[in-house]
Parts: structure tokens; C-alpha cells; sequence
């Protein structure tokens, strides 16, 4: 035995390589002609009506309980098995959808609501006041499970049935948010039926009135929902009425990026969501292929400083960050010009949004050093500045995984402030270590966005209220407060009328900015691409996509 | 037949000989060699094919590919050796003591390394890697754990044979204390084994180290090392394939470079030889 036994080995790790390689190339050529083959079971013509659309997720959803979850993918999916009381449009009015009308009280405490009387459950049971009663007192129970339900419904007080199809809703204080977070599909209204039969487990047998229904689910693997037949009831963006076009939509789950990216060049699905910029750039080029962007409206994706801990506290040497860093630069370069900048710490497509703000400061390399300078924060002999035997540090806390290149982002960030003196110390950790570094407030930057729909998420990561306490209500990483501000929070919350309103909010934002407590990077837009075959993916106003519209043609 | 073996054994040897020097010198001196400084991120530049002036192109914040290599080398040498000269130490030092106590010792030390094997080592380094947390000390603490039993094992059975060999019973009946018999009689006949498995061990804890890097389990450092750079251009590959073809080609050479080295190592001296 003298041939010895681990070239033989190499020689079989070689053979297999290949050979999986070669069967990973053509498994893609195969299925692609069966899977659209499945698809054209109507004529061609707009729209057609039937057959089914095979849609990429890019996570698996936990549970499709929205009344109860936090998790925007089962938001996303949630959004056509159940409707909403009403529905906003991108322009930010609210128009009916289940409730036909309603009225404020004088005190803008109270809201009552006509509601349709021709809605009924996918389980058959009628929808009414008692029904959504139901919904709302279980989000807001205080002892419930729910968490961004509860946060919609802010100081939610009681819900009283007057009759049938009227139903007045109390808060403890005005509480102007409620119509717009009323459109979310997170107060979508389930079936008070389904949360008897199933209990727990109501999040694994969703039962709505959208048109939509849950045929299947496999567990990691993939989602099917199928037509609601007696669906006559869309929502006020809708295009057309009576029941969707498709028979079924098959949504799979594919958390890989490029996975999902091949798996719609393949055929295998005729849409993808969550596409990453670099792919973007080539499907747009690309003629069989269309991409729809929705730029998500709450907080945008920010470095926040840690406003409380020194030398950060003092607002000279924020600013100088903000004059230094060239978010220019790295939307460029890690986005190839897909997601916008953002100027705000409220994202474009939200109400109130400041576009004055935008171009409003600029790269100022020389003011950034002055204004260390004039700070006493001297240039020490290894390039970093160094104030009574201290090195000017920033540390930065990350949680692993570079979602959507926020880890990218900081790697220049930290190039650029080397420019100016500043030493930046990058910890990335996983999820448990990251969040008793928020708690602990130990850092001095932290990156996070926030989805939302009303400007009152300003609150979420500004107000006094979210410092942290737990895991939940720690949203203010700025450990910002200030009592004017908290007081113009509050009023924003309150106001009634919408100019007071937007003008508040505004005067907000120029705060933020000008102070630097937070330097807003991307605005990010949740990106669908899709078969030129498949029409009609809309978006609600969060920006869900909403497959009611949706034909597939041949 | 024969001479044209040793005639490509050779050639072989040669070539992996140099393509390890060439990246130790790297290693030493990177910003002698690299035409970049590797942190620099040129924003007019990002994304740039192979040739002008970017020989291996840039990747996305438009720092040269080549540069990265070069600097990335370091990283793969200090974790593949590091990991070795700990795991490999320690492992050994096991080995040694549960082959030459034999009995209650050895029982008790070979049915830990025994777990500890029933986990395969690469998982074994990401659990490891991922309770720590990512950073290259880290990294190196994972990945040498999971060399340690592989090293016992080979150990043992080593001391196992040349315990019992006559010159060991006569140093034992002079009276020769047992640390000394362990290292200066048993120690030195064992040293050609555990330089083979630690020469290919190098090779092996370099693919692993890059593996956990690869997925997010490295250095955050400044400069990334060939496997994050690797795990960096894998969402780019159908638009940019540069950024992970050269740093994956430089792991793949300095892998195969090493084990060839060991193969021919074992072949030479090795103890299973003939």
C-alpha cells in the first residue's frame, strides 16, 4: 500500500465539489419550465383571473397572530388575511374600509365607528361592533401578550357596543395617532371565534376577513393562502372589487438574499421581497423583470449617540461627527444610489416629514476640527485627540449579521472620523450581550431604525418614557431628554389639528438635527422584484404589499 | 514509474514550498508589497474590474483586492499557527499524560476527549465561537479547542508503543523520574508525528478559522481577513466576482500548499510509513 490515503481523499473531496456545483447549475434550468408551465391556466388577458402566484419571503414568520407579534414579516403576510377599520393612503388621509364612517368626540377622547354590516369571517361568523371589541380590549389587556398592538393603541381606555354595527372606542387622553395606526394591519381584526377554538395557537390558524385566507403552512418552509370566494369589501386603495384575482399564493421562505435572488432568476418563484441594492441595480436592467420600492415611513436607519455619557453629551463634539461623516459617500458605495439618504430622523414618506432638512448641513472637515479644538480635545502624537489624558473614543455596539450593510456603514464611518482625531472601537455581539449593552447604555453609538407609520415614533426614540427599563420599552438609545422637548411630544401626540400638528413636528426634527443627537443615514425601501408576468402588487401605507389586485399572466 | 512520482513530488513540493513562503512574507511585511494602504476606501473606485490600477480589482468601499490579500495573509497565519501551537499544546500534553499514566487517568482524560470528538470539530469551534462572541482571540480559543482531541488521541497511541519499549524500562529502573522519562526519552520520539499533524493542523485550523469568519464569527477588526472578505463578495459574486474569487483562491492555495507539505512530511518521516 504505497499510494497513500489522503490524495485518494482529495481526489473524492474533488469529485463531489464538482459534481455538486455542476447539479447546483442546472437544478434551477429544470424546475423553471415546470413551475411557470403550473401558472397559465387562463387565457392572456388584463387581468387574468385565476392561477397563482409564487411570492420569495425573506424571513418565516413566527406566528400570523398580528394582534400579538412584533415582527413586520408577519405584518407583511397578516396584511391579506385580515382587513382594517380603515385604510390610509400614501397622501396620508384616512379613508373607510370595515367601518363605513366615523366621528371624534368634542374632547377628541372618544372615536365611534359605523361599521359594514356585510363582512363575514373566513369562518363564517358575522363581523361587528362585539368583534372588534373583542380585538382591541385583548391588544390593549395590560396582562396580554401584546406588544406592538398594545403600543398602537396608546392610552387606550374601553370599547363600548352601542349596537350591532356601532362601536365607540375611549382613550384616557387625546390620542391623534389612532386613525393612522388603525390602518395598520397589526389592528387588522381577527375572528373572536378563532381565539376561542384555537386559543395559543390562534397565531398558527389566522382567521380574518381579508381576501385572503390560510390554506397551509409548513413551518420554515413555505405559506399558502388561498381566494376568499364572498370577499366584497376591499380596501379604500383597491383597484377593482369583488373577490382577488388569484386562486392561491404560495409564499416561500427563503431567508438567504442571493438564494432568493436566484430562486426568482430560476423561475422557481415569480416575485422576491427584500431584494439587496447590488441585485437591484442588475434586474432593473434586466427585461423580464420589474422592481417596486416602498420607502418605509417611522424612524430611518440613524447613528444615535448615547447623549448622556461624556465627552458625547456635549453637543460641539456631535456636531463635529455630523460634519465628518459623508452619508453621501456610503449610500454610494453600499447602495449604488437604491436607498436614499436620509436627513431626518423621520423618514420621507412619514407625515410631517422636513424636507426643508434636506441639503442642510454638509461635509466640513475643517469646522469639525476647529470646533474639537475649541472643545480643548487636542491632537495627541498617534493622530487621536486626547483631552486630560484621555483618547476622543467613540464606541460603537452593533448586533452581529450586517443587516441591510449597517455593519458596512460603520466600517466607514470609522475611515471617515479618523480624518478628525476620533477613534472609533467597533463591538459587534450577539443578540443577548447587545441588549444589556442597551440597557447599560455602555456605549457611545448605536445604528437602529424604526419602523412605524406616524411621526409619533419621535416619541418611541426620543421621550423619557422609553429609557431603558426592559427589553421592550428601551427604545430611546439616545438617552435623550429635555423637558421642553418631552412637552412638545406629548402636545404633537395630542393635537387634533393636523398644520399645529405637522408644524410641531417639524420644529422637532430641525431640534434633532441641529443638535445632532442622532445623524440619520438611509431611508430604507422595502423592494419587491417581480416577473414582468405578474401586475398589481400594491402597497398599504406601511408599505406591506397587498396581493388583493394581483394577476399573473401567461 | 516511480521516478516520475518523485519527479512531480518534487516539482510539487517546490511550488508549495514557495506559495508558503511568498505568504509568510506577506505575512512579515505586507506594507513592503501591498500598493494600497488597506483601510483606504476610495469612493471614486468602488467596484472596479481586475487591471489598471487596481490589479485584482476593489470591492465595495472601493479598497483594493490585492491590498486585502496581501494584509489578509497575516491573520490566516497567526490564527492557523496560534491555534496549533495552543490546541495542538494542550492536546499533546493530554495524549501524553493519559498514555504514559495509563489506568484511572487515562480512562477519565480519554472519555472527556472522546465527547468532546462526538462533536464535530467545526461545529464545535461555531458554538464555541458564538458563545464568546466574534473576535479573533476568540476565534483562535474556538478553533483550537476543536483540534485538542485529534491531537490526544494521536498522542496516546504514540506514547502508548514507546512506553513499553526496553529503553523506557530501563530508564524507569535506574530510577529516572517520570517527567523526566516523558519528556527527554518519550517526548523526542514522538516530535516527527506532531510535527506532521501539526503541519497539516495548520492547514486545517486556517480553513476553519476562515469558515467561522465567513460567517460572522471573525475579527471585526479594520482590516478584514480572507474569510470575511470571502463572506463580503459572496452577495456580490454575479456583479463583482473578484471580491471573493481572489481572497477564496488565496485560502484555497496556502490550504492545499500546507497539506501537501504534511502529506509529503508523513511520507518522509512519518511513522506509518512502509
Amino acid at each position: 500500500m504505497n499510494l497513500s490515503f489522503p490524495k485518494f481523499k482529495w481526489a473524492i473531496v474533488m469529485a463531489i465539489g464538482f459534481s455538486l456545483v455542476v447539479s447546483g447549475c442546472s437544478n434551477g434550468d429544470k424546475n423553471a419550465p415546470a413551475n411557470t408551465a403550473s401558472t397559465n391556466e387562463a387565457p392572456a388577458s388584463t387581468p387574468t383571473e385565476g392561477g397563482e402566484l409564487t411570492f420569495a419571503l425573506a424571513g418565516s414568520p413566527s406566528t400570523l397572530d398580528v394582534g400579538v407579534t412584533s415582527s413586520d414579516i408577519d405584518f407583511r403576510v397578516g396584511r391579506n388575511i385580515f382587513d382594517s377599520l380603515v385604510g390610509e393612503l400614501p397622501d396620508h388621509t384616512i379613508k373607510p374600509w370595515l367601518a363605513e364612517s366615523w366621528e371624534i368626540s368634542a374632547d377628541k377622547k372618544s372615536y365611534t365607528f359605523k361599521l359594514r354590516t356585510d363582512v363575514t369571517f373566513h369562518d363564517g361568523t358575522p363581523f361587528n361592533a362585539e368583534a372588534v371589541k373583542v380585538n382591541f380590549d385583548r391588544s390593549a389587556d395590560p396582562n396580554g401578550k401584546s406588544v406592538y398592538a398594545k403600543q398602537l393603541l396608546g392610552p387606550y381606555e374601553s370599547s363600548e357596543v352601542i349596537d350591532e354595527s356601532t362601536l365607540k372606542v375611549n382613550f384616557k387622553e387625546p390620542f391623534t395617532p389612532f386613525l393612522s395606526n388603525l390602518a395598520k394591519s397589526t389592528l387588522g381584526i381577527q375572528s373572536p371565534e378563532s381565539f376561542k377554538k384555537y386559543g395559543d395557537q390562534v397565531g398558527q390558524h389566522p382567521v380574518g376577513t381579508g381576501p385572503f385566507k390560510l390554506a397551509s403552512w409548513v413551518a420554515n418552509s413555505e405559506i399558502v393562502l388561498e381566494k376568499n370566494s364572498d370577499y366584497k369589501w376591499p380596501s379604500p386603495a383597491a383597484e377593482h372589487s369583488g373577490p382577488a384575482y388569484l386562486d392561491k399564493i404560495v409564499l416561500k421562505l427563503i431567508p438567504e438574499e442571493s438564494t432568493r435572488v436566484s430562486s426568482l432568476q430560476s423561475g422557481q418563484v415569480l416575485a422576491a421581497e427584500s431584494i439587496p441594492a447590488q441585485n437591484i441595480v442588475a434586474l432593473e436592467k434586466d427585461p423580464n423583470y420589474q422592481i417596486q420600492k416602498a420607502l418605509l415611513p417611522g424612524a430611518t436607519f440613524q447613528l444615535t449617540f448615547n447623549n448622556e455619557k461624556a465627552p458625547w453629551n456635549n453637543v460641539k463634539l456631535r456636531q463635529a461627527v455630523q460634519s465628518t461623516v459623508d452619508i453621501d459617500a456610503i449610500v454610494k458605495s453600499l447602495y449604488l444610489g437604491t436607498f436614499p439618504r436620509s436627513w431626518s430622523p423621520l423618514s420621507s414618506s412619514t407625515l410631517g416629514y422636513d424636507s426643508s432638512l434636506e441639503d442642510s448641513y454638509k461635509v466640513d472637515i475643517q469646522h469639525a476640527n476647529q470646533l474639537l479644538d475649541e472643545e480643548g480635545w487636542k491632537l495627541g502624537a498617534d493622530g487621536i485627540r486626547e483631552k486630560d489624558g484621555k483618547p476622543l473614543e467613540i464606541n460603537y455596539i452593533d448586533i452581529t449579521g450586517n443587516r441591510e450593510k449597517r455593519g458596512d456603514i460603520i466600517k466607514m464611518v470609522q475611515q471617515q472620523v479618523k480624518q478628525i482625531g476620533v477613534k472609533m472601537n467597533v463591538s459587534i455581539m450577539a443578540a443577548g450581550p447587545y441588549v444589556d449593552a442597551l440597557k447599560a447604555a455602555s456605549y457611545d453609538l448605536v445604528g437602529h431604525s424604526f419602523a412605524g407609520g406616524d411621526p409619533d415614533i419621535l416619541r418611541t426614540i426620543f421621550s423619557k418614557a422609553n429609557w431603558s427599563t426592559n427589553e421592550y420599552a428601551n427604545s430611546n438609545f439616545a438617552r435623550f431628554y429635555d423637558p421642553q422637548i418631552e412637552q412638545q411630544l406629548t402636545d404633537a401626540y395630542q393635537e387634533a389639528d393636523p398644520e399645529k400638528r405637522i408644524a410641531t413636528y417639524k420644529e422637532l426634527q430641525q431640534y434633532f438635527v441641529k443638535n445632532a443627537v442622532s445623524i440619520p443615514v438611509y431611508v430604507f425601501p422595502y423592494t419587491i422584484a417581480e416577473s414582468k408576468k405578474v401586475s398589481g402588487i400594491t402597497f398599504d401605507f406601511p408599505g406591506y404589499p397587498q396581493f388583493y389586485d394581483v394577476a399573473v399572466s401567461k | 514509474m516511480n521516478a516520475k512520482r518523485s519527479l512531480f513530488s518534487r516539482a510539487m513540493i517546490t511550488v508549495s514550498v514557495l506559495m508558503i513562503a511568498c505568504l509568510v512574507l506577506f505575512a512579515l511585511v505586507p506594507g513592503w508589497i501591498a500598493p494600497y494602504s488597506p483601510t483606504e476606501m476610495n469612493g471614486a473606485a468602488i467596484l472596479q474590474a481586475p487591471g489598471g490600477s487596481h490589479l485584482l480589482g476593489t470591492d465595495y468601499f472601493g479598497r483594493d483586492i490585492l491590498t486585502l490579500v496581501i494584509y489578509g495573509s497575516r491573520d490566516a497565519l497567526i490564527i492557523g499557527i496560534s491555534a496549533v501551537l495552543l490546541g495542538g499544546g494542550i492536546g499533546a500534553l493530554i495524549g501524553a499524560i493519559a498514555g504514559y499514566s495509563g489506568g484511572f487517568i487515562d480512562a477519565v482524560l480519554m472519555r472527556l476527549i472522546d465527547t468532546l470528538m462526538t462533536i464535530p470539530g467545526i461545529l464545535l469551534a461555531l458554538t464555541v465561537s458564538a458563545v464568546l462572541g466574534p473576535s479573533k482571540f476568540n476565534l483562535i480559543i474556538a478553533v483550537s479547542i476543536s483540534i485538542i482531541p485529534s491531537f490526544a488521541r494521536v498522542l496516546r497511541g504514540q506514547v502508548l508503543t514507546i512506553k513499553n519499549r526496553t529503553f523506557i524500562e530501563a530508564a524507569r529502573s535506574i530510577g529516572t523520574s517520570h517527567l523526566r522519562i516523558l519528556f527527554s526519552h518519550i517526548a523526542p520520539h514522538a516530535f516527527s508525528s506532531l510535527l506532521v499533524m501539526g503541519t497539516i493542523g495548520v492547514g486545517s485550523a486556517i480553513l476553519m478559522g476562515s469558515g467561522l469568519s465567513f460567517l460572522g464569527l471573525g475579527s471585526s477588526e479594520e482590516i478584514p481577513d480572507w474569510g470575511s472578505l470571502l463572506s463580503e463578495g459572496r452577495s456580490y459574486i454575479s456583479m463583482a466576482w473578484w471580491i471573493a474569487t481572489f481572497p477564496g483562491l488565496a485560502i484555497t492555495l496556502l490550504v492545499v500548499s500546507i497539506n501537501f507539505l504534511g502529506d509529503e512530511l508523513q511520507s518522509a518521516i512519518g511513522p506509518r510509513k512502509g
